[in-house]
């Protein structure tokens, strides 16, 4: 542990509930540690050795970086190494982004938001990120704006040899009314063989009536540690979808926890996994019904090749007077190989009666008299392989919305 | 001059444990049609698994070339983009891939392998529309997973359709006449001669004497027992119709 918890100087202590709050994460650490294989939420999903590895924590950009490329519109936010990289991005009206700590400093909001969502006690890795708390953006959508293009958050990594440790903190506001897509993109370019490890966390709100489609795609360099929590809170006829693509990283998880917190609440939480070599990934999430007439539906889809490893632990939790609910769970993994390998925990927790819950779970191989069928038109192996995989995952990113989002998607499933 | 286009000697193969082919010698030259017919379970699909290299059928001996190469020697795709063409009898589901994605992958596959120019959208829509008209095949199927909920006369219209697509020098023909009505029939069989020429040759496996008097052949072969048993030209069928497989059927 001694070489994530760094004794380092972060600007912003002056300013006392900023500091109480990373006081609180770093406490809150301390008493959880790094989970290991007995800790409940953690046991399919081993953090690498954190303690052995020497992380550096930097502050500065030792070099300017381009930001990597998307193939849409969008407002670009651009992070290297997991520090800020200011770039000139025109922000419509009604829409404020802010470095985290500029908003911490100079918008008094920030503090009605930022760690009102995350349960340091239960996360020990968000408790870490809330200790370290500094670089990250704070987005605010005003009442009844709809935006017309998605903010595109790029972390784009570097790092060829340092061990870089770094935590991101997002916190994202949508007031009554709004609508919003919000992208996330983890990336890196060049030779890549550090073990580097991103931390991410983010807090989002979201109001009533308000509307936010969240994507990730999780492309992180493959020694490369990647956790994320995004905690949620939706109010009344407010909706949270989100699709998560993870294909990088050495251990990745994408944790989410959505809370739908008034009545008519909704959320998809959909998530697609595709892997070979060593890599384990995890998609852990946990939907909280605490209103009447809430919906909840996850769609969780894998394709694990090599000796990897894809890890599903689904939860939703229907509060006694939450009726009328509904809550749908499904996940499907394709096995490449005889190594590869899938655990799956799907929980209900079900408090309320005149509710309608759903889970289920499959895993399969490729179909030889497909592939046949397919080779035997003089399509290579390969290729038909290649196809299959593709179809497999078709129903899952064929809910997402936005037509040129959903095509960078297909594009990043056929690029592995 | 005869050109042999396939020619399989002695060969022997088996699924499982079970040997199935056994002794089985035919050459197809250039430009012949040959038909194959035989009782049930004889083992004529198995021949056409092995012919196009299915996973589990398993060669004991015997020898196979097509074109002067050994064609057990490759791989079921490099025999395809060979130009040996399957209509299957019983043609696979393929949920999640649409037709047209599918029959791009595998146009450009085999022109590839061709050294040829990929076809680009435009011409590939024009092929799939020329040939699709001839075998009513519309735009709707074609966007459609590869023959996900097609009746079986559709299915084994699509296949002739890939074939008239593909062009393959030899083409077998399992069943491609199973499950048709008759005015499907007719296209199917209208298809098939559509692509017969004086270097094409076909293996057309089936039960029924009636498409053969639409896709006449050179030849007729009794298939039973792992190999073929009596040959003869087109009058052989007739006499099938009339009097079945009893002479040729071992007692069991
Ligand atoms: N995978 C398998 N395992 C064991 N036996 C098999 C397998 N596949 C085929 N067979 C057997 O091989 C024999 C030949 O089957 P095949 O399908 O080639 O017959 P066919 O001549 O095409 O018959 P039909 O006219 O009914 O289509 C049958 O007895 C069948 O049961
Ligand atoms: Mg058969």
């Amino acid at each position: 542990m001694a070489n994530l918890v760094q004794d380092i100087k972060l600007i912003g202590n002056e300013i006392l509930w900023f500091r109480q709050l990373r006081e609180n994460g770093l406490e809150a650490f301390g008493r959880q540690g790094i989970p290991t294989a007995k800790t409940e939420a953690w046991k399919y999903t081993k953090p690498r050795n954190l303690n052995t590895d020497d992380f550096v924590i930097e502050f500065s950009l030792d070099e300017k970086n381009s930001c990597p490329k998307v193939p849409f519109d969008g407002y670009c936010i651009c992070f290297s190494n997991g520090i800020f990289n200011p770039a000139q991005t025109k922000l419509p009206q009604g829409v404020e982004v802010l470095p985290l700590i500029e908003a911490v400093m100079f918008n008094s909001e920030t503090r009605l938001f930022l760690g009102k969502l995350t349960d340091v006690e239960k996360y020990p890795f968000a408790a870490l990120n809330s200790s370290y708390m500094n670089e990250g953006v704070f987005i605010r959508i005003d009442k009844n704006v709809s935006l017309k293009k998605p903010l595109v958050l790029i972390n784009h990594t570097t790092s060829g040899n340092k061990n870089l440790f770094f935590n991101l903190r997002n916190l994202i506001v949508l007031e009554e009314g709004a609508e919003a897509e919000f992208v996330e993109y983890y990336t890196y370019s060049g030779d890549v063989k550090s073990r580097y490890f991103a931390n991410v966390v983010n807090e989002v709100f979201i109001g009533r009536n308000s509307r936010l489609n969240h994507y990730k795609l999780q492309n992180e360099a493959f020694k490369s540690d990647h956790i994320a929590l995004t905690t949620v809170q939706v109010k009344r006829d407010g909706e949270y979808n989100s699709f998560c693509l993870q294909k990088g990283a050495d251990i990745g998880r994408n944790e989410t926890r959505v809370i739908l917190k008034e009545e008519n609440a909704r959320t998809n939480v959909d998530a697609a996994y595709i892997m070979n070599g060593w890599a384990t990934l995890d998609t852990t999430t946990d939907v909280e019904h605490l209103a009447p007439y809430t919906y909840s539906g996850q769609l969780v889809k894998g394709v694990v090749g090599g000796d990897a490893k894809g890890v599903f632990q689904g939860k939703i939790h229907i509060a006694p007077h939450a009726v009328k609910t509904e809550g749908r769970q499904l996940h499907k993994a394709l096995l490449l190989t005889d190594t590869a390998e899938i655990d799956c925990k799907p929980e209900l927790e079900i408090f309320a009666d005149d509710v309608k819950c759903s889970h289920g779970a499959a895993s399969g191989e490729l179909d030889e008299e497909q592939l046949f069928y397919m080779q035997s038109r003089g399509i290579g192996r390969e290729e038909a392989k290649q196809m299959l995989i593709d179809a497999y995952l078709d129903d899952v990113v064929n809910h997402i919305a936005n037509e040129k989002i959903k095509s960078w998607f297909k594009e990043n499933i056929q690029a592995k | 001059m005869k050109i042999p286009l396939l020619e399989i000697e002695d060969l022997y193969a088996r699924v499982g444990d079970k040997e199935i082919i056994k002794g089985f010698n035919l050459t197809i030259n250039e430009g012949e049609v040959h038909a194959v017919m035989g009782p049930n379970g004889a083992g004529k699909s198995t021949l056409s698994y092995v012919l196009t290299g299915k996973p589990g059928y398993e060669i004991i001996s015997g020898s196979v070339k097509f074109k002067g190469k050994d064609l057990l020697a490759m791989s079921p795709e490099e025999r395809a983009r060979e130009g040996v063409f399957l209509i299957m009898q019983y043609p696979v589901e393929i949920p999640g891939v649409p037709t047209s994605t599918f029959l791009k992958h595998s146009v450009n596959a085999v022109r590839k392998h061709h050294h040829l120019p990929e076809l680009d959208t435009m011409e590939f829509i024009k092929l799939l529309r020329e040939e699709g008209k001839k075998l009513g095949i519309d735009n709707e199927m074609l966007k459609r997973p590869v023959n996900v909920g097609f009746s079986g006369g559709e299915k084994k219209r699509m296949e002739t359709f890939q074939m008239s697509i593909l062009k393959p020098d030899f083409a077998i023909l399992d069943e491609a006449d199973s499950g048709l009505d008759i005015d499907a029939l007719k296209v199917v069989a209208d298809g098939v001669n559509a692509l017969r020429n004086e270097k094409r040759s076909m293996l057309v496996i089936t039960h029924y004497q009636r498409l053969l008097n639409y896709i006449v052949p050179d030849f007729v072969h009794v298939f039973a027992d792992g190999h073929i048993v009596k040959s003869g030209d087109k009058n052989l069928a007739l006499e099938l119709e009339e009097k079945g497989y009893a002479e040729f059927v071992r007692e069991k």
